[in-house]
């Protein structure tokens, strides 16, 4: 094949794609103004539809869903809408089939999903979060290693305020895939506090010490019943358990900073009050040989 | 001492102390409880004072919005309808009027409070737990610091019902007040499990006042319920 054969072929190629270029503009020089009509008028319905059904769906799940579940919820209804609109309308645009369209929607649907696997997994974990709701925005919880008052709860990811005061933003799938400690999920919570007293104390009678301050306490729960109880003997104390429950949202942290100082001082002062000690550590320790102390009147003594 | 006063109110009693004073282009409030004192400043535009008891659920922060009474045991046989009487903490509202509505200011109470569970951690809910003796009559109250509630038990059942305490909604709650501070309720025993309280909106007849409904006064919005199912029994 000489140069010049090569150079026609070229050309007839050329010249072919530019006729098909040509097919193409006369294809959209088809598109009536009544199918562009048609196009925006169901892309107009499907919004104007998405914005009904969120609002419908706020009045009834607003009491079972906070306010970001519900932001993610309606959100997805009104793209699905709008991706439904279109895929309804574009054919009728277009003059294609459905099945070519189909095809197309999918082939995107790859690209995407394979250029962006994270993102695409992070949303599905959202919608899993959204409909299990493990948590909700003011919770405290801990996961991954992170505790703290979860901010917002996004499609993508969930943010966190830490007790120090720092901000975490955390991909849903890793949140997903992780145990989530959540400290308000239920309404009441149990603490357990240890108290030791002397040996030579009166175990019952601290123990209605502590007792009586514990029902004074308006945050220490009537029932369940606290418990006290001793927990062990140890080398230098009786051990007292004390187990109380409290409302789980009386404070928005785990630290319970409050709770905890209301509970231990005010039971050390009740029982020192009452004569009842906090116990040093102390040893016994037992000679061998009993040491003679210079200048000891019981040592000379058994010298003698 | 409930009532609307104009700003100029004061009243001294051995625990309960309420002053309003000039603090120059401002008015002064200052109360004192039990030791527990508040004190703010009100602008001048404000038209008069009220003082009312409120729904006993307010302290010492809102936990909860339901009332729990304990009482001793009481068994009814089947289809039994009897009226009992309980008394209930009061907690006293100070509301400011101002273009004809009564915003809250401040509540206080002369009654210690405890919370309690009612149901379990993961389902239940948490309530302002009264402890009461049961009466077959009207008992004698302190007015600021008890109420009285004529408590109306009806055993739905076909067997013997024991019911020992009752689990209220405050936003249903229907207070009024005049020699005493009193409700009327009604406590409908299903089954073991499931019970139901509810309010009467009817004055008795020595308490004609009916109180401000602080839920309704503040400014958040609260749906009025019918009543409270108690899912976890009534002993």
């Amino acid at each position: 094949m000489s140069v010049t054969d090569i150079f026609n072929l070229a050309l007839s190629n050329l010249t072919g794609v530019e006729s098909d270029v040509t097919s193409d503009k006369d294809f959209f020089a088809t598109v009536s103004p009544r199918d562009v009509l048609f196009f925006c008028i169901g892309i107009v319905i499907a919004y104007v539809l998405g914005l009904i059904i969120s609002h419908h769906v706020r009045m009834r799940m607003s009491h079972r869903l906070k306010k970001d579940q519900l932001d993610i919820l309606t959100g997805f209804i009104r793209v699905i809408l709008i991706i439904i609109a279109v895929g309804i309308s574009l054919p009728g645009l277009l003059d294609l089939s459905v099945t070519i369209i189909l095809i197309c929607i999918a082939g995107v649907i790859a690209i995407i999903a394979l250029s962006s696997q994270k993102v695409i997994s992070n949303m599905v974990a959202g919608i899993a979060l959204l409909y299990e709701s493990p948590f909700a925005t003011g919770d405290y919880i801990s996961t991954g290693g992170v505790e703290g008052t979860v901010v917002a709860v996004r499609l993508f990811s969930v943010q966190i305020r830490t007790g120090e005061g720092v901000y975490v933003h955390i991909p849903n799938d890793q949140i997903y895939s992780t145990a989530v400690s959540n400290v308000h999920a239920n309404v009441a919570r149990r603490f357990e506090y240890r108290v030791g007293i002397r040996y030579e104390d009166d175990i019952n009678r601290a123990i209605a010490i502590i007792r009586q301050l514990l029902e004074e306490n308006p945050y220490v729960l009537e029932n369940p019943a606290s418990a006290i109880y001793v927990s062990d003997i140890s080398a230098d104390s009786v051990v007292l358990s004390i187990r109380a429950w409290f409302p789980s949202n009386w404070q928005l942290t785990k630290d319970d900073i409050s709770r905890t100082t209301s509970i231990l001082p005010n039971v050390k002062d009740a029982l020192e009050a009452a004569g009842i000690e906090m116990p040093y550590a102390q040893r016994v320790i037992w000679f061998a040989n009993e040491p003679s102390l210079a200048g000891d009147p019981v040592s000379k003594k058994g010298q003698k | 001492m409930f009532g609307r006063y104009p700003l100029d109110y004061s009243t001294t009693g051995p625990d309960i102390s309420i002053r309003l004073s000039d603090a120059g282009s401002l008015l002064k409030y200052e109360r004192e409880c039990l030791g527990s004192r508040e004190e703010r400043y009100l602008g001048r535009s404000f038209s008069a004072i009220h003082i009312y008891p409120v729904e006993p659920v307010n302290l010492p922060e809102p936990l909860t919005q339901y009332l729990e009474i304990a009482f001793p045991p009481v068994v009814l046989p089947p289809g039994a309808e009897q009226t009992v009487y309980v008394k209930f903490p009061v907690e006293i509202g100070v509301f400011l009027e101002a273009e004809g509505k009564q915003s809250p200011l401040d509540v206080f109470s002369l009654v210690p409070v405890k919370f309690s569970l009612y149901g379990l951690p993961s389902s239940g809910v948490i309530t302002r737990w009264f402890k009461s003796d049961l009466f077959p009559e009207i008992p004698a109250v302190d007015l600021y610091r008890e109420g009285v509630m004529a408590l109306t038990l009806k055993n739905c059942r076909t067997e013997n019902a024991k019911v020992s305490r009752a689990v209220f909604d405050s936003s249903s709650m229907c207070l009024y007040y005049g020699s005493r501070v009193a409700m009327t309720a009604t406590l409908e025993v299903f089954s073991e499990y499931l019970a139901r309280t509810s309010f009467t909106d009817a004055a008795p007849p020595d308490c004609p006042n009916r109180a401000i409904d602080l839920y309704r006064a503040s400014s958040f919005a609260l749906t009025r319920t019918k009543g409270y199912f108690m899912e976890a029994g009534t002993s």
